[in-house]
């Protein structure tokens, strides 16, 4: 944004402070809570919206943003709390109740019907009064658009636009729906940076005309920049509700990671990583592209030794899983090498590097890790079914799958599982035992761990962290992936930071440094 | 305050799994009767004659099982494709090209070689042309990523009227021309399978033994553990170093051998010749409702094709008593239909509970 707009917001802005202080205030929710399974997503929540503003709601991946933006949207109800619009109790049933109270949500994934107009799905849903009136219609949303800068053809179908457009269009909906607050959940997620510019743009005279935006981000520059206020989740609770001027990036960043885990988290074993020893997995000047053909993965270069935990932190979309599946051999890279233990793996598939000592714990565990449909056996002999003694001249042994498996199921306390059942009927616990239960067993030099723990309850994280740590200590490599920052600064030898595709920092366990590892997981700093 | 709760079961036990399909039967016959008596006829003389046509004495059962031999080889071919979310609904046409390459191997071959031979060649020659007429649609699956529904689907019409134009449209290598009237020339003895009983060819053993050695491969071989795994999740079977594209093309060309030989079993066991109008009675799409209803298991097809081909036999027979032909095919797919929805208490446990108001808006709310 240029200086110029945000003089012009700024100014726009301070005539509202006016406008706000005589009962500006839109929406506030009170002590919301919204469970899953027992779990709190989010935890007595209290947040307020003032007209005219633009609030900026930021947490790590798992924060509950998303829940809470779903309980103001009206598409969960919140188990115990309140929300109250302009002073009076609300209850909202349903998105479309939501909608009629003027709470408009674009989500990150948009819910437009390609083969549609813009104007077509922009009504969609509204009834049949507008079925006739296309016209009508279009020319309404012209000058809606043209009202808020949000240049779209009204009658050009879904598909033919860019992402940046459908989300205009996602945009517009809301609007002529007459929203006069909008929850805009990661917009520039899906956004290239010069058409992020305009989104802003287009916020900023959504704002003027006294609506309100939520802006939901795990970016903090961009909270940082665009917002008037800001409120940070951690692990379901509000970490805090700030005014954006008043505040600098090393206060949010101790707002969204905490400040306390370090003293709760000391290292195990501070002396581990003296016992290092010869690199089992060696990555060199790796580049790779996304699904959608941009570079994901850009000159990452690093070293896994026998003996120690190199951990990687960063909030997942930096790269991550891209890394991961260049590196199993899952997603060919564009350059640059994979050796593992002594092997130069960088031309084989998955195959090849599990062979030559590469144990792999996927970040999706149903679908990659393990087929869901199938029993817990086959998921078990998933690697080794077609070698003794699971099977012998391409004939399966299944006495012999089945011994392994119990035996497993044994060592690693695998429950839930029932002969021929497929295991997506199992918890998350021990679909990620099972997992492990097979990669551990089988004949390594390193593990690689990707979200080894995400979504698993207390007990079944420490068994997942004791194994991780016994690899270590039985001398072979590992690199763990985490989003969760204290369990990376808590297991690893190593930390490196990834951010945008890049490993912006590296630290060992001497250096380290929680507000730089923070700073610059969120880009704010370069180290 | 109650509500009804479905969730999906674990693993049903044998009385559910044989239990259900026994209650849908009886559930559809019930609702047919009602249906039967309305339109004013008796529903325990129709039920009768429709079990005395079907499955009542040895000449009864063997009519049922000669059409459902060609039933159990497309029911097997759609349920390989399928089992790997391969969607090869091509059968129709790969039986067609098993046919027209199956008699020609039957004419081209000297009419005096020993049975087993001739017929060894005969089979073969259906299931390589089935495989191959599949493996058109293959090749641009599995690498271009063309859509496989709309090519086997497309190959169908191809293969018809290549099989017409064979006999209807030419004086072909397949046409009799001795006859005025266009008509297949017949295949000789020593490619006639060996008739059982009746009507009943030994094409049923070929079924059969099709289906158990499918099983096997699937269940108890390496190659099986591949497909079951990309069938379930792609995305596992590359993580666990599975070659999955070579894998769809060879079984979309197992898929179509099936079907072939299906249609070289229909020549040589019932049409004697390629017969065009005898052929096209829609054995491949019946296939793909067989392999659905059979849950994709190769042996699950054979007691369902046996099924439906029990259906259709006695169907002729209703008619003979005065039952119009809309209420046959409303008592066929009655039942058919309740057998296969009956599916759904299989796989998934139906229960009424009793839960308070407050538990109820919660669950409403998740």
């Amino acid at each position: 944004m240029t200086s110029d707009t945000s003089l012009a917001r700024a100014v726009e802005h301070s005539a509202q402070t006016a406008v706000a202080k005589q009962g500006g205030l839109r929406l506030k929710g009170e002590d919301l809570t919204k469970s899953f399974y027992g779990v709190p997503a989010i935890d007595r929540v209290s947040f307020e919206l003032v007209a005219g503003e633009v609030h900026g709601l930021l947490g790590e991946n798992g924060a509950g943003k998303s829940t809470l933006c779903s309980v103001l949207s009206g598409l969960y109800r919140p188990d115990s709390g309140q929300i109250t619009m302009r002073g009076e109790p609300v209850q909202f049933r349903s998105p479309h109740e939501a909608s009629g109270h003027g709470i408009g949500m674009v989500y990150q994934h948009f819910r437009l019907v390609d083969s549609f107009t813009v104007a077509q799905n922009i009504v969609l849903g509204l009834g049949k009064q507008f079925g006739r009136q296309m016209k009508v219609v279009e020319n309404k949303v012209a000058s809606l658009a043209e009202e808020y800068g949000l240049d779209i053809d009204p009658s050009a179908a879904v598909w033919q636009l860019s992402v940046g457009e459908q989300q205009r269009v996602e945009i517009l909906k809301q609007l002529f729906r007459g929203a006069e607050i909008l929850i805009l959940d990661e917009p520039t997620a899906v956004l290239a940076p010069q058409e992020a510019d305009r989104l802003f743009e287009a916020v900023s005279t959504i704002v003027a005309r006294n609506h309100a935006v939520v802006l939901v981000s795990h970016k903090m520059r961009e909270i940082l920049e665009h917002t008037d206020r800001l409120t940070v989740l951690r692990r379901g609770k509000n970490a805090g509700s700030v005014e954006t001027a008043d505040t600098n990036p090393a206060e949010v960043a101790k707002m969204m990671f905490g400040e306390r885990y370090v003293a709760d988290y000391r290292p195990i074993e501070a002396t581990t990583a003296a016992r290092a020893g010869e690199p089992v997995l060696i990555v060199q000047g790796l580049d790779v592209e996304g699904d959608r053909g941009l570079a994901a993965v850009k000159d990452v270069s690093f070293t896994v030794r026998r003996g120690e935990i190199v951990g990687v932190a960063g909030v997942s979309g930096n790269g991550q899983r891209e890394l991961q599946e260049a590196i199993a051999g899952l997603r060919s890279a564009r350059q640059g090498s994979v050796t593992i233990a002594d092997t130069d793996c960088s031309k084989m598939g998955p195959r090849g590097r599990t062979r030559s000592g590469l144990a792999y714990v996927p970040e999706d565990r149903l679908g990659t890790g393990l087929a869901p449909g199938l029993p817990l056996e086959h998921n078990i002999v998933l690697k080794s079914y077609d070698r003794a003694p699971h099977s012998k001249g391409g004939v399966l042994a299944p006495a012999n799958i089945a011994a392994t498996t119990k035996q497993l199921v044994e060592d690693f306390d695998v429950r839930g599982a029932r002969d021929g059942m497929q295991v997506s009927l199992m918890s998350g616990g021990n679909l990620q035992k099972a997992i492990l239960a097979r990669e551990l067993t089988a004949d390594h030099d390193v593990l690689l761990a990707a979200a080894p723990t995400r979504g698993l309850d207390i007990s079944a994280a420490d068994t997942v962290r004791s194994h991780i740590l016994n690899e270590r200590d039985e001398g072979r490599g590992v690199l763990l992936f985490s989003e969760d920052l204290e369990e990376v600064i808590h297991l690893s030898d190593i930390v490196m930071v990834m951010f945008h595709g890049e490993i912006v920092g590296t630290f060992t366990r001497d250096e380290l440094d929680i507000d730089e590892v923070g700073l610059l997981m969120t880009g704010s700093s370069s180290k | 305050m109650s509500r009804i709760s479905v969730e999906p079961r674990a693993h049903g036990g044998a009385h559910v799994r044989f239990g259900v399909p026994v209650a849908s039967l009886v559930f559809a016959l019930m609702v047919g009767a009602v249906i039967l008596a309305l339109v004013g006829n008796n529903p325990f003389e129709a039920y009768r004659t429709m079990y005395d046509a079907s499955l009542n004495g040895w000449t009864s059962i063997s009519r049922s099982l000669t059409l459902a031999t060609p039933l159990i080889l497309t029911g097997l071919a759609a349920a390989i494709a399928f089992r790997m979310k391969v969607y090869n609904i091509g059968a129709e046409g790969q039986l067609y090209l098993g046919a027209i390459a199956s008699s020609w191997v039957a004419l081209a071959l000297p009419p005096d070689l020993p049975k087993p031979i001739m017929l060894t060649f005969f089979i073969l020659g259906g299931a390589v042309a089935g495989a191959i007429w599949a493996g058109l649609a293959a090749i641009p699956r599995a690498f271009l990523n063309a859509d496989e529904i709309i090519t086997t689907l497309m190959l169908n019409f191809v293969a018809l009227s290549l099989m017409n134009y064979l006999i209807f449209g030419s004086m072909s290598f397949w046409r009799d021309p001795e006859r005025p009237v266009p008509q297949g020339l017949k295949i000789p003895e020593s490619a006639r399978l060996p008739i059982l009983s009746g009507r009943l060819h030994a094409g049923v053993i070929v079924a059969v033994v099709a289906a158990a050695l499918l099983w096997w491969v699937l269940r108890r071989t390496s190659w099986g553990f591949q497909v079951r795994t990309i069938g379930d999740s792609p995305d596992a079977a590359r993580y666990a170093g599975m070659n999955v594209k070579l894998k769809l093309f060879w079984v979309l060309a197992i898929s179509g051998a099936l079907a072939g030989i299906a249609g070289a079993v229909e020549v040589s066991g019932v049409t004697k010749s390629l017969e065009p109008k005898a052929l096209a009675t829609e054995i491949g799409f019946t296939g793909i409702i067989v392999a659905v209803v059979a849950r994709m298991n190769p042996l699950g097809v054979v007691p369902v094709s046996i099924f439906l081909a029990a259906i259709a036999t006695s169907g002729s027979r209703l008619q003979s008593i005065g039952i119009q032909v809309e209420v046959v095919f409303l008592l066929q797919g009655l039942i058919f239909l309740s057998v296969t929805a009956g599916e759904f208490f299989v796989t998934n446990k139906v229960s009424l509970n009793r839960g308070s108001p407050s538990a109820l808006s919660t669950e409403a709310a998740s």
